[in-house]
């Protein structure tokens, strides 16, 4: 015992856990900026991550293009040229077909809430890399005007709100993340109030402090309550998938399905400013 | 100059590898699980080089994790630093030419790093849900890292005895 306490190794490695943990404890998820340090690896990943998103995409093009220039090495040369280039081009343009497709529900879900929102869109350039936490890079960061505890949606619904902002890059805390939490309340009823959690595990929620009494089953869809300041009312999180009691008995708990499929997520809109409707606000003030 | 190529190529790998888990591979993952290629080369080093420097090299490839991710920075810094020690521990111990020794490493880290990661999570997380779906991610992220190490193992023990990653070879 006396000869480890000896050892300078074992000296330097305590002092280095102890650092480490102090310094864990004090970059949680709530903090308000990132160190210098941080802010530099990111702006060294973002345009790399960009890129190789942007590789991903046209991939498809490329592996057709790839095996038709191998079939095509057994026929006349300009014919295999020229059936290259058609099949690359069908390929981008099919991309481009699903892309635009994507967009334009993106911008019609923006243009028929730009009374209510002010929004900036960004792209999906990398998700997690671990399997801890659950969140997504975007593209757009403080040079755009994004900011920390933005409130970050896709038209299917609720996506995340903006954790840790770079100056080309943000960090996108998704709601099936194990450190979030939305105030919630069922859409059809609107009696029935919860906490929707992510599990972190996987994209799945819970939903739960679900008084034992209410009528909550599955297929009923469940959106934000509109009581936190950081997402609005109104906003579609996930429908119910499964209902079970607590082991208290007095508390019920609901697994959730998100709306939003964020494996296949490629555009978000982070919603800057936020004008509530005027019913939504007569209502608000009926029921304080 | 042969080490400056070997510590450009161990910083590369690492930071080549968290790329590739944020943008190829969290597209390919099974069921939202992603292989750990951090972990991975941090596995090879270790059964290559041994416990001190493994130490050193997974707290550092930990620590970049941790500076991308942002969050309880450290976690992941201790997790590989203990994982590279426990299984640098084995360096002299077995036939490193065996990929069955890879396979089985990678397992072993893949164990102690979840575990260390788990047992931190308790105590900095205000509330840590345990399910099925956990274990379930768990088992994913084994097969998956054991998949990628058949070929990458070969590549890297080649590599580390007779290419750039030796200690002793001159280009």
């Amino acid at each position: 015992m006396l000869k480890i306490l000896r050892s300078r190794y074992f000296w330097l490695v305590l002092s280095v856990v102890v650092v480490s943990l102090i310094i864990m404890s004090k970059t949680s998820v709530h903090r308000e900026n990132i160190t210098l340090l941080e802010k530099i690896v990111r702006e060294t990943y973002t345009p790399l991550q960009s890129g190789v998103s942007g590789i991903r995409h046209n991939w498809d093009g490329w592996t057709i293009a790839f095996a038709n220039k191998q079939q095509q090495s057994r026929t006349i040369e300009s014919l295999k040229k020229q059936n290259n280039d058609l099949t690359l081009q069908n390929q981008k343009l099919r991309e481009y077909r699903a892309e635009a497709l994507r967009l334009r529900q993106v911008l019609s879900f923006a243009q028929s809430k730009r009374d209510e929102f002010d929004f900036i869109s960004a792209r999906v350039i990398a998700r997690s890399s671990g399997n801890w936490y659950r969140y997504l890079v975007i593209d757009q960061g403080q040079e755009a005007g994004v900011a920390k505890d933005m409130a970050v949606i896709s038209p299917q619904g609720l996506v995340g709100r903006i954790g840790t902002v770079s100056q080309h890059s943000a960090q996108v805390n998704l709601i099936t993340d194990r450190e979030t939490a939305v105030g919630a309340i069922l859409q059809q009823s609107r009696e029935t109030r919860g906490i929707v959690e992510g599990l972190g595990n996987s994209n799945r929620l819970r939903m739960a402090n679900i008084p034992y009494y209410s009528k909550i089953k599955k297929g009923n869809i469940v959106v934000t309550s509109g009581l936190s300041s950081v997402y609005p009312k109104g906003i579609a999180i996930g429908k119910i998938s499964k209902v079970t009691k607590e082991p208290s008995g007095l508390l019920l708990i609901a697994q959730l399905k998100p709306m939003t499929d964020f494996d296949k997520l490629e555009e978000v809109l982070i919603i800057k400013n936020y004008h509530p409707p005027l019913e939504a606000l007569g209502e608000d003030a009926a029921n304080e | 100059m042969n080490r400056y190529v070997r510590i450009f190529i161990l910083i590369l790998l690492p930071w080549l590898a968290i790329l590739l888990q944020s943008t190829i591979f969290s597209t390919y993952s099974i069921k939202g699980t992603v292989p750990d290629l951090v972990l991975i080369f941090v596995a090879f080093f270790a059964l290559i080089n041994g416990e001190k420097k493994a130490t050193v090299y997974g707290f550092l490839c930990g620590l970049l994790e941790d500076l991308v991710l942002g969050r309880f920075i450290g976690m992941n810094a201790l997790a590989k630093g203990l994982t590279a020690y426990i299984l640098g521990k084995l360096q002299g111990n077995v036939f490193k030419e065996n990929i069955m020794v890879g396979v089985l490493g990678v397992l072993l880290a893949t164990c102690i790093n979840t575990l260390s990661m788990f047992l931190m999570s308790l105590v900095v997380l205000p509330v840590f849900h345990m399910d099925l779906g956990l274990g379930m991610g768990i088992i994913y992220q084994i097969i998956y890292n054991i998949v990628l190490t058949v070929p990458l193992y070969l590549w890297y023990y080649n590599s580390s005895i007779y290419g750039r990653l030796s200690y002793d070879r001159e280009f």
